[in-house]
């Protein structure tokens, strides 16, 4: 197995949904990589990605033959009194010898450390453990290893946390796509089509998106319910309830969030500072381009604050969601 | 924009002043059947290179998907049956014929396949539409970005001693094609420019006229007219 990273130079956690993303992050400088496999174990269960058990193994290979790590997240809440295929997952990323598994569900996290004790544990954003104390219990009584922030604290409260959990290490999201709701509760997409990703690994299932050009632009359906319309020359953003716009008081206006993605490259120092063990980056259901763009962008930057030097000036305009990037809760700019 | 493709309505994407459109109008006389050899090749080379590219398709072997060049007066419907996939160049397909189709120019297209660029921010800046069966798009995107297909390169390799001649010339076409590209830029800035500058006065203007309606109001306000 890996060493853990130094704690002070964090890794960068990088996205993979195939193998030749995973390829693509390793080359760009990723120092783990973190992938799902081909079923609703994990949260980006959408169709034609992620990885099946030979692939695992020979991104694997790639992986260590490099020095980079590789993360599995088996990251749904298995189904009641169904949870084999949860199970089988977990048995084989040991056997596979991945890195670690990235969990969710305290009753998997209990499977795992009891049947698999040797395979490292991360807690995944999915399971919402924001304070110390919750960390501190998936450590002591499960022996998880790192904890997945969610991504509503700011940089001073990630410090203050960071400060009562030694040794337990922190992972924060620093690029991509952002939930609005508490995570690993969000069942807006389940109102709309029956599946969520907690249950089913996908948020707005791509067989429940339709779009529909008109004169007037583009318009955007999810389940049957119209969520969104772009003019002509409007960015897009992903089809999710939460970024949909809706008239309220004959206005229409993104009601919980604007279709816009995290951008943290100038917070780096913040977050070193503020004892954070490694940066990932979200973005398993997106293409080799944009894991190379972004991996290169962060190691660039990671590796400016190691050194002393200025951050890199690096436009990342072009692949965000909407157009737009914010730096969300690590400020809390709107306060 | 040519007549041949897929439509369900208004024009999806606005074909860019390029080579490729050039090309397009020039090949418009020829019969889509001429082209088909070309396509069977690439599907032959595809295949046998990338297999896995049609088992991650294996849910949608029945959907038929349209990929619609918007600057060339074809179309291309692609079968993903794993056991008799086909890739067939069409004047026009019927929007009924199919479970989904891809609209974007040529160039991108095919950087999609390769994965040089990122077929989510494609979507987001609206230079790539789809329309119809988005799960049957989206798999087919996930299979193809995660086979790392390189076009040049695998047609190289099914050439044996022709390899090296092929990418050179492959290489030199491509500059040719980056140099028109760049003379294509310039000629249509010069054509555009007349417009440009007319727009940029109407702005100037209206912006003018935006003030002077505020200040009128203000004055309105203040003068107890509502």
């Amino acid at each position: 197995m890996a060493s853990v990273a130094s704690p002070n130079r964090p890794e960068l956690v990088c996205p993979a949904g195939t193998p030749a993303a995973l390829r693509s992050a390793v080359d760009a400088g990723a120092d783990c990589v973190y992938v799902g496999f081909r079923d609703e174990t994990n949260a980006r269960n959408f169709p034609g990605l992620n990885f099946n058990r030979k692939e695992l193994a020979e991104g694997i290979a790639y992986a260590h033959e490099r020095g980079a790590k590789v993360l599995v997240a088996i990251n749904t809440f298995p189904r009641a009194g169904q949870p084999e295929i949860w199970h089988q997952a977990v048995a084989d990323a040991a056997k596979l010898k991945a890195d670690a598994a990235i969990l969710a569900d305290i009753g998997l996290i209990e499977h795992a450390h009891r049947a698999h004790p040797e395979l490292r544990l991360h807690l995944s954003v999915q399971a919402a453990a924001s304070n110390p104390d919750a960390i501190r219990f998936y450590a002591e009584r499960f022996g998880v290893r790192r904890v997945v922030l969610p991504r509503v604290l700011t940089v001073q409260e990630i410090a203050a946390v960071n400060a009562r959990i030694a040794p337990v290490e922190t992972e924060v999201f620093v690029f991509g796509g952002l939930c609005v709701m508490a995570e690993g509760r969000c069942a807006l997409s389940s109102y709309a089509t029956g599946q969520s990703p907690n249950m089913n690994g996908v948020c707005s299932p791509a067989g429940e998106v339709r779009y529909t050009e008109t004169s007037q632009g583009i318009t955007s359906e999810l389940g049957g319910f119209t969520i969104n319309k772009f003019a002509h020359d409007e960015p897009a953003g992903y089809p999710t309830l939460c970024k949909g716009r809706f008239i309220a008081k004959d206005k229409a206006s993104y009601l919980f969030e604007e279709p816009t993605s995290l951008n943290t490259l100038s917070m780096l120092p913040d977050l070193v500072k503020a004892g954070v063990t490694a940066f990932k980056i979200e973005g398993r259901q997106r293409g080799r381009a944009y894991v190379a763009a972004v991996v290169q962008a962060f190691r660039a930057g990671v590796d400016a604050v190691m050194a002393g030097k200025p951050l890199p000036d690096i436009d990342l305009d072009r692949i965000t969601e909407g157009g737009k990037q914010t730096t969300g809760a690590y400020e809390k700019a709107w306060r | 924009m040519t007549q041949a493709h897929a439509r369900t309505g208004t024009t999806p994407v606005t074909p860019p002043f390029s080579p490729v459109l050039l090309l397009g109008m020039a090949l418009k006389p020829l019969r889509p059947a001429a082209l088909q050899p070309l396509f069977d090749a690439m599907l032959k080379v595809v295949r046998r290179r990338h297999p896995d590219i049609l088992e991650r398709m294996a849910d949608y072997a029945d959907k038929a998907v349209c990929i619609d060049p918007v600057d060339l007066p074809f179309v291309i419907l692609l079968e993903p049956n794993p056991e008799d996939p086909r890739l067939t160049v069409r004047r026009s397909i019927e929007p009924g014929e199919v479970a989904a189709t891809i609209h974007g120019p040529l160039e991108m297209l095919i950087a999609l396949a390769e994965g040089k660029v990122d077929g989510d921010a494609l979507f987001f800046s609206r230079r790539l539409v789809i329309e119809g069966d988005t799960e049957v798009v989206v798999a087919l995107r996930n299979a193809i970005d995660g086979a790392g297909i390189d076009l040049i390169e695998d047609m190289a390799q099914e050439l044996g001693p022709l390899a090296r001649p092929f990418r050179g010339l492959a290489g030199a076409v491509i500059g040719l094609v980056g140099r028109m590209r760049e003379d294509f830029e310039t000629l249509r800035a010069a054509i555009i420019a007349p417009a440009v500058k007319d727009s940029a006065n109407q702005g100037a203007r209206i912006a003018q006229l935006e003030g002077e309606l505020k200040q009128l109001r203000k004055a309105a306000r203040r003068g107890g007219v509502a």
